[in-house]
């Protein structure tokens, strides 16, 4: 019993401003977004025809079909980097840092920037980056280069750079979440059941934080696959993303071709993410 | 294996770290200091002309905008975390479903839902605003996070209590007012952070949402499609301070409220 009776008229009348407000915020823009992008016509009004035509023409250019391939394959990159990363990342801090001024200490080095502005953090890579920029300063200060290389700022590598730093917090949280849940004794029992370290990680350790991987992976992919600013300015305009279309129709002021691409977007991510509902059950995590 | 491990992650926290140590180390440089090194010299120079701004990049009204955005954004965070986190005790029809709208809000991309809230408003004839929709657009946004600390708080919550209240004659509301809001405030404090932290911050969902009066992150946004300055670090540099004092703040805040709530201490 609490002040909450289940199944009762004040259940309901709490959740329903929360639910309203989601609802009208999120669900109807969506719904929209989706009637736009059918739109045909010429008018900007709810007295459109509905075409397919918008699609025709989106999937008839190559280079926007190419675009998509581009943002899979760019997404898919950063998800095997920051997963294998973050990975580590949480097993030694969760398992091999014995001290616990030094996990709290290393644990807060590494969830802070998680808390400050990503747009600043974002930026704050383009000195960094850029011709004079840091890293070019110190290879040449090494005398591994004699002249500056260009490969870092407004290219792939330079974004893939800023968006590990960006995102791997994302892969590893759930999984120093699962890690901290496994009890101590069921990795006593295995060792002491003579099973070598290797087998031990990959039979008991791994298949317990799966879940924690899976959804690590998924906020990542759903992160990169959306990330339109950090491809922006670190990768000036010479590169772009699904993500940055939209921007671009948007700018144009061509509304439909927007919602086009917005659609294309929501459905990759929506496939992303029910394949990995598929693996794990993500009401496990809270429970 | 545990050398290997522990270098990379001493290796990513530096990587990690590097680009804002170099931007808040750079926001001090001289008044001839450029974007990268040589600093040409220490100064506060370009922390003056934050202050001292001309009209064309004044950060101080959208600064002010922000705060007051995220104040109030906090403040619905916490009134609808709380509501919809007992909601949830209270195992309604559709809760479930319930639970994934509101996790949607976190899931769903920015950028989609901004698009989609700017849509709605043409369509509505709304004009887009800073304090209407782009407030409406951001609690979508920042409410979910509260929702989730309100209900992990809630899992632990000994329910015991409340009953001890109900059977002693206290009424619905006295209990929730009395009893279970003091005992779970410290989440609350919790929710409020997360509101204002990420309302602060948010700039996806507020790029096509505004209008013209921007908030500080279209700000700079828009400064940095102009030209990148030493005057970007040190707004960089000021606001993650900010960031920072505000969640110390708030953890001294709840280790004092823990300390507080414990018995015999």
């Amino acid at each position: 019993m609490s002040t909450i009776r289940p199944r009762s008229l004040p259940a309901y009348l709490l959740a329903l401003p929360a639910g309203l407000w989601m609802f009208g915020a999120v669900v109807m823009p969506a719904v929209l977004i989706l009637w736009v992008s059918l739109w045909g016509g010429t008018a900007f009004g709810p007295g459109n025809p509905i075409t397919f035509a918008n699609y025709e023409r989106f999937f008839a250019n190559a280079s926007y079909r190419g675009l998509i391939a581009n943002t899979f394959l760019h997404t898919l990159m950063l998800m095997a980097i920051t997963g294998v990363l973050g990975y580590g990342i949480a097993y030694f801090l969760v398992m091999k840092v014995q001290s616990r001024a030094w996990r709290t200490a290393l644990f807060l080095a590494f969830i802070i920037p998680f808390w400050t502005s990503a747009l600043i953090r974002a930026i704050a890579w383009v000195p960094f980056l850029g011709v004079n920029g840091v890293i070019n300063q110190a290879l040449m200060g090494l005398g591994i280069t004699e002249r500056p290389i260009e490969i870092f700022l407004y290219s792939r590598t330079g974004i893939s750079m800023a968006q590990v730093s960006l995102y791997t917090l994302m892969a590893s949280g759930p999984v120093v979440y699962m890690l901290a849940q496994i009890p101590p004794s069921l990795r006593e029992a295995a060792m002491t059941l003579k099973a070598p370290p290797g087998v031990v990680f990959r039979r008991v350790i791994f298949p317990l934080t799966l879940p924690g991987v899976v959804i690590g992976q998924v906020l990542v992919f759903l992160s990169v696959m959306a990330d339109f600013a950090t491809v922006q300015w670190i990768g000036g305009n010479k590169i772009a993303l699904l993500p940055n279309l939209i921007l671009n129709f948007y700018e144009g002021a061509q509304l439909r071709a927007a919602a086009v691409v917005s659609v294309v977007l929501m459905a990759c991510m929506l496939v992303g993410t029910f394949i990995a509902m598929r693996v794990v059950d993500i009401r496990k995590l809270g429970t | 294996m545990t050398w290997l491990l522990g270098t990379l992650t001493v290796g990513f926290l530096l990587y990690q770290w590097l680009p804002v140590f170099t931007l808040g180390l750079l926001s001090f440089s001289g008044p001839t200091g450029g974007t990268t090194f040589p600093m040409n010299g220490v100064s506060l120079h370009w922390y003056r002309e934050l202050i001292e701004a001309s009209i064309m990049n004044d950060f101080k009204p959208p600064f002010g905008r922000s705060v007051m955005l995220a104040a109030a954004c906090s403040v619905v965070t916490c009134v609808l975390a709380v509501a919809s986190a007992q909601a949830m005790r209270g195992r309604f029809r559709g809760h479930n479903l319930f639970f994934y709208l509101l996790l949607l809000g976190i899931m769903a991309p920015g950028l989609l839902v901004g698009f989609g809230v700017a849509i709605m408003g043409r369509l509505l004839g709304i004009e887009p605003a800073w304090n209407t929709t782009a407030f409406f657009v951001q609690v979508s946004w920042t409410l979910p996070f509260g929702f989730l600390v309100m209900l992990a708080i809630f899992n632990r919550f000994d329910s015991r209590l409340e009953e001890a209240a109900l059977t002693l004659g206290a009424n619905r509301l006295t209990t929730f007012r009395r009893i279970t809001l003091p005992i779970v405030l410290p989440g609350v404090i919790g929710a409020a952070l997360f509101g204002f932290t990420l309302s602060y911050d948010e700039f996806p969902r507020t790029m096509f949402t505004s209008g013209a009066d921007m908030t500080l992150p279209l700000a700079v946004m828009a400064q940095l499609d102009r030209e990148l300055t030493p005057e970007l670090y040190a707004i960089g540099t000021a606001t993650t301070l900010l960031s920072l004092v505000a969640i110390l703040a708030c953890t001294l805040i709840l280790v004092s409220l823990r300390r507080t709530a414990r018995p015999g201490s």
